[in-house]
């Protein structure tokens, strides 16, 4: 518990849409030094990109269901899609259906993100804490990431890859 | 140009009044090809920039969302690449061409786990690259009119200024000859005429 008190305190405070205060690496450094082994197996266990089955049997049962929560909406607006009708998502919010791709993954984030919040509320100062943090670091890299330049690019690697190779 | 060398003979008339005749019957011909040829080129350079607009629209359409295209954690290009370009053959203005007909994609579906921003940027990217390929195609077409092209001018060039004029030359030029020959021989005769008489 004293370990998780300090190393919470000595992390920089997260804000959504603004730049990552740390890097994952260093993060993970930092937990490695304070956690006890055992709690961080379990933190290097968890990821905001996929949901392992492991994490269920932990404390952070809400961040598994979360993600599976988070997939099933995605996998009924796929099905809506292939169907040829309204998708109607059980716990995302109904107006990410009308906004482009990149507002609707920034909706996806942002309730990814108050899921979060509301996960790490009472829970001061806890391994679900520190999950919590990882878990909104890695969310702010991924907001990060979308950049005009680095879209640009990307798509006229798969687009006009003639055009790279010239480069 | 080199002087031609003329035989000046009633069968050598003969022969160029059939190279004039021939040549005269087959000028309209390869100048309607040219033009036929010209205009087919000019309809496929206009298809070609209607595809470039598309593209262009199509760019325009994704601009406001290009930026998830960055996103750190997919690695799109694993998604969907050009396997082949599908052809079949087709005349176009006589020449025969590869028309295309679609694009086999190598694609790897999505999973549970992948954002859904990867789906609209498969179906933009499945979109620009037929239209890509598309316009590979017309241009190839093109390059072949081209070739085309430029034979079919130097016939009409070759008729028009070679083979046409030289014939008309060779036919008038026999034809004095031929006829200043027989003044000749009937000079000849009627000189030899008198001169018996007189004896």
């Amino acid at each position: 518990m004293l370990n998780e008190v300090y190393l919470i305190s000595s992390l920089p405070a997260l804000s959504y849409g603004k730049t990552p205060p740390i890097s994952l690496e260093e993060f993970r450094g930092m937990a490695k030094n304070e956690l006890s082994s055992r709690s961080f197996k379990v933190l290097d266990q968890v990821s905001i990109r996929a949901v392992d089955s492991k994490v269920r049997k932990s404390k952070v049962k809400s961040v598994f269901n979360m993600q599976l929560a988070l997939l099933e909406d995605i996998s009924e607006i796929r099905k809506s899609r292939t169907e040829n009708r309204k998708a109607i998502p059980g716990h995302l919010p109904g107006s990410l259906l009308e906004v482009n791709p990149l507002d609707r993954e920034m909706q996806i984030m942002q309730w990814q993100w108050e899921k979060l919040d509301a996960i790490a509320t009472g829970k001061s100062f806890t391994l679900a804490e520190v999950i919590v943090y990882k878990l909104k670091l890695q969310l702010l890299f991924r907001m990060n990431s979308f950049s005009i330049k680095r879209g640009e690019a990307v798509l006229d690697s798969v687009v006009n890859p003639d055009l790279k190779k010239e480069d | 140009m080199a002087t031609m060398k003329i035989k000046y003979t009633k069968t050598e008339r003969a022969r160029q009044k059939k190279i004039l005749k021939i040549s005269e019957r087959m000028l309209p011909l390869f100048e309607a090809m040219e033009k036929s040829l010209m205009a087919t080129i000019l309809s496929i350079s206009e298809k070609i920039e209607e595809i470039r607009l598309a593209i262009e629209r199509n760019r325009r359409a994704v601009k406001p969302w290009l930026a998830v295209m960055g996103d750190e954690w997919v690695d799109i290009s694993q998604f969907i690449s050009v396997n082949r370009t599908i052809t079949r053959p087709v005349d176009v203005a006589g020449i025969r061409v590869q028309q295309f007909e679609r694009v086999d994609f190598n694609e790897i579906p999505v999973n549970e786990e992948t954002p859904l921003w990867v789906d609209d940027a498969l179906v933009h990217m499945r979109e620009q690259l037929q239209l890509l390929a598309e316009i590979k195609s017309l241009e190839k077409q093109i390059n072949l009119l081209e070739e085309e092209l430029l034979d079919v001018r130097a016939r009409v060039k070759l008729f028009e200024n070679r083979r046409i004029p030289n014939a008309k030359t060779a036919i008038r030029k026999i034809g004095q000859k031929l006829q200043d020959d027989e003044r000749l021989t009937i000079a000849t005769a009627k000189v030899v005429k008198t001169s018996a008489v007189k004896r």
